[in-house]
C-alpha cells in the first residue's frame, strides 16, 4: 500500500477531532483527520446538545468557562456561514431532595468562587419566574443559570471541520482506522482501510469507540458505552422555558430555537454502541415529563434517535498523554463532552506541541484508574 | 351557500345526501359542512383556501397534499395548533381558525 505522511492523524470526525485538529493545524502541525462514516455521524451528531457553566469541579468549571466564552461568538471566529444556533435560554438544574438541593448549593458556591457568572440557586417561586409551564409539585428548588443553553451540534462540528480544512488539515471521511503502526514502543502512523500514513502522533477522539483503538496497543481504556435515546417534537412557537434537567428521574427537555422540544430521559440502556431506536422510550419519556409540563400534552413527536454515551467508571473523560509514546486519548466523556470541544480541543494540542495545558487537566489522566484516583463529578447525571 | 363539491363522481359514490350536515366556524364565521369528511374539504367547499400562513415568510398555505403528510394544512382546531386539516373528520361545533406561525401551545384548561 502507498504510504503518505503527516504529523498528527486524528481518529473520529466528531466535535473533539474536528477542533483537535483545527487546534492541532493552528500551530503548524501536518494533521490529518480520519472519519470512519461521515462528521458528526457518531455522538456528537446525536447529543442533547446542551451547554452550562454548571459544574460542580474545579477542572469542569474552569473549562466551561473558557467553553462558554468561546461558543457565544465561534461561528464568527471560525467564519462558519452556518448558524450555529448558540442559543443562551437558561439552563434548570432541579432538586427534589434535600441531598440534591445541598449538592447543587455546592455547585454554585464553588462555581462562584472561581469567578463563574450567573449561576444561582433558586426556589420554587423563582422556578416558576423562570420556566412558568413547569408543575413543580415535589420540586425543591434549583440551580440555573441563564447564559446555559443550547447549540446546533452539527453545525458546531461542520464548523471546526471547516475551520480545519481552511488551515490545510485533511479530512478523510468514511475512512475507517484499522490499526496503529508503532515503531520501538513509539506511535509512527495509522493502518486505515484506504492505506497507510505515516504520522508522529495520533490523537483518538473516537468516543465509544475508543476501546477499540486501545485494544490495539493493549490499553485497556476503560469505557462503558451506553445508548442514550432522544426524541423531538413538531416545532410551536417559542415558550418562556429553559433547559430543564430533573435530578429525580433523569429526565430533561428544553425548547430548540427552530421550535421543537427535545426529549430525554435517563433509564436503563443497553450497554453498546448501536443506533437502534425502541419503542418502549416514547412511554418512558413522556409519562415522566408530561406530568412535569403538562402544556406538552398532546404535542406530536416527530422523530426519535440514539447515541451512545461513552461512560467511564467516574463519569468523567480520559485526556492525555497514554503510557504509548505519541498516543493520545481525549475520550470518555460519559454525556457532557460536546460542549467541551473548544477547551479540550486546543489542550490536545497543547499536549501534542510538548506544552503545558492552559487548564490543569491530569486529574483526566488515563492513569488515574490503576492509581485508584477516580474523581467524580457530581454535576452529572 | 355554494357548496363546490362534486354530486356525481364516474367511480366514487359520496352519498353526501346520506349525511349529516353540521355547524362549525372558520376565524368565528359559521359555515357548514358534512360530518366526518376531512376539515379542509369541509373548508373547500365554501370557498375558503388560505388555512395557515407560513412562521418565516409569512406565505400562505393551503390544501395540497390531501393525505397528511406535507403539513400545508395545517390550522388550529378547536385551541389545537397543527392539525392536518385534509386527514381530520369534521365534528359539530368545531372551532377552526386559521394558523399564523408555528402554533401556540396553551394549558388545558
Amino acid at each position: 500500500m502507498d504510504s503518505k505522511k503527516v504529523d498528527v492523524a486524528v481518529i473520529g470526525g466528531g466535535v473533539h477531532g474536528c477542533s483537535t485538529a483545527y487546534h492541532l493545524a493552528q500551530k503548524g502541525f501536518k494533521t490529518a483527520l480520519f472519519e470512519r462514516d461521515y462528521i458528526t455521524s457518531g455522538s456528537s451528531g446525536r447529543s442533547a446538545a446542551g451547554l452550562r457553566y454548571q459544574f460542580g469541579t474545579e477542572v469542569n468549571i474552569l473549562l466551561a468557562q473558557y467553553n462558554m466564552k468561546c461558543l457565544k461568538t465561534l461561528g464568527r471566529d471560525l467564519n462558519y456561514p452556518g448558524d450555529l444556533e448558540y442559543d443562551p435560554a437558561g439552563y434548570l438544574w432541579i432538586a427534589y431532595s434535600e441531598s440534591q438541593l445541598d449538592q447543587l448549593e455546592k455547585n454554585v458556591k464553588l462555581q462562584n468562587e472561581l469567578g463563574t457568572t450567573g449561576s444561582k440557586v433558586l426556589n420554587v417561586k423563582e422556578i416558576q419566574e423562570v420556566a412558568p409551564h413547569l408543575n413543580t409539585e415535589g420540586m425543591l428548588g434549583a440551580s440555573f443559570n441563564q447564559e446555559d443553553g443550547h447549540i446546533n451540534p452539527h453545525t458546531l462540528c461542520f464548523a471546526y471541520a471547516d475551520a480545519a480544512k481552511e488551515l490545510g488539515v485533511e479530512i478523510y471521511k468514511k475512512t475507517s482506522v484499522t490499526g496503529i503502526i508503532t515503531k520501538n514502543g513509539c506511535v509512527a502512523g495509522i493502518h486505515t482501510d484506504k492505506g497507510d500514513w505515516e504520522a508522529d502522533a495520533v490523537v483518538c477522539c473516537a468516543g465509544a469507540w475508543s476501546v477499540e483503538a486501545g485494544r490495539w496497543l493493549d490499553l485497556d481504556i476503560p469505557i462503558t458505552p451506553e445508548r442514550h435515546q432522544i426524541m423531538i417534537t413538531e416545532p410551536v412557537e417559542r415558550m418562556k422555558h429553559p433547559m430543564t434537567l430533573c435530578l429525580d428521574d433523569g429526565s430533561y427537555w428544553k425548547q430548540c430555537p427552530n421550535g421543537t422540544f427535545m426529549l430525554g430521559v435517563g433509564k436503563d440502556e443497553v450497554k453498546d454502541t448501536s443506533f437502534y431506536a425502541s419503542w418502549d422510550y416514547l412511554d418512558a419519556a413522556t409519562e415522566r415529563i408530561l406530568p412535569k409540563m403538562p402544556v406538552l400534552s398532546g404535542i406530536r413527536v416527530v422523530r426519535q434517535w440514539t447515541g451512545p454515551y461513552a461512560n467511564t467508571p467516574d463519569l468523567q473523560a480520559i485526556v492525555g498523554p497514554t503510557p504509548v509514546e505519541g498516543f493520545y486519548i481525549d475520550c470518555g466523556w460519559s454525556g457532557h463532552g460536546l460542549q467541551f470541544a473548544p477547551s479540550v480541543g486546543r489542550i490536545m494540542a497543547e499536549f501534542v506541541n510538548g506544552e503545558k495545558p492552559f487548564i490543569d487537566v491530569s486529574m483526566f489522566r488515563y492513569s488515574r484508574f490503576e492509581e485508584g484516583e477516580l474523581f467524580f463529578e457530581p454535576a452529572c447525571i | 351557500m355554494t357548496r363546490k363539491m362534486i354530486k356525481d363522481h364516474p367511480i366514487l359514490n359520496f352519498e353526501h345526501e346520506k349525511k349529516k350536515v353540521v355547524k362549525f366556524t372558520f376565524d368565528g364565521r359559521e359555515m357548514e359542512g358534512v360530518e366526518g369528511e376531512p376539515i379542509a374539504a369541509a373548508l373547500h367547499s365554501n370557498g375558503v383556501q388560505i388555512y395557515r400562513i407560513t412562521p418565516k415568510q409569512e406565505r400562505t398555505r393551503g390544501f395540497f397534499c390531501a393525505i397528511g403528510k406535507c403539513s400545508s394544512c395545517f390550522m388550529v382546531v378547536n385551541g389545537v395548533p397543527n392539525v392536518r386539516t385534509c386527514v381530520t373528520p369534521l365534528e359539530a361545533g368545531m372551532k377552526v381558525e386559521t394558523q399564523t406561525g408555528m402554533g401556540i401551545l396553551k394549558p388545558e384548561e
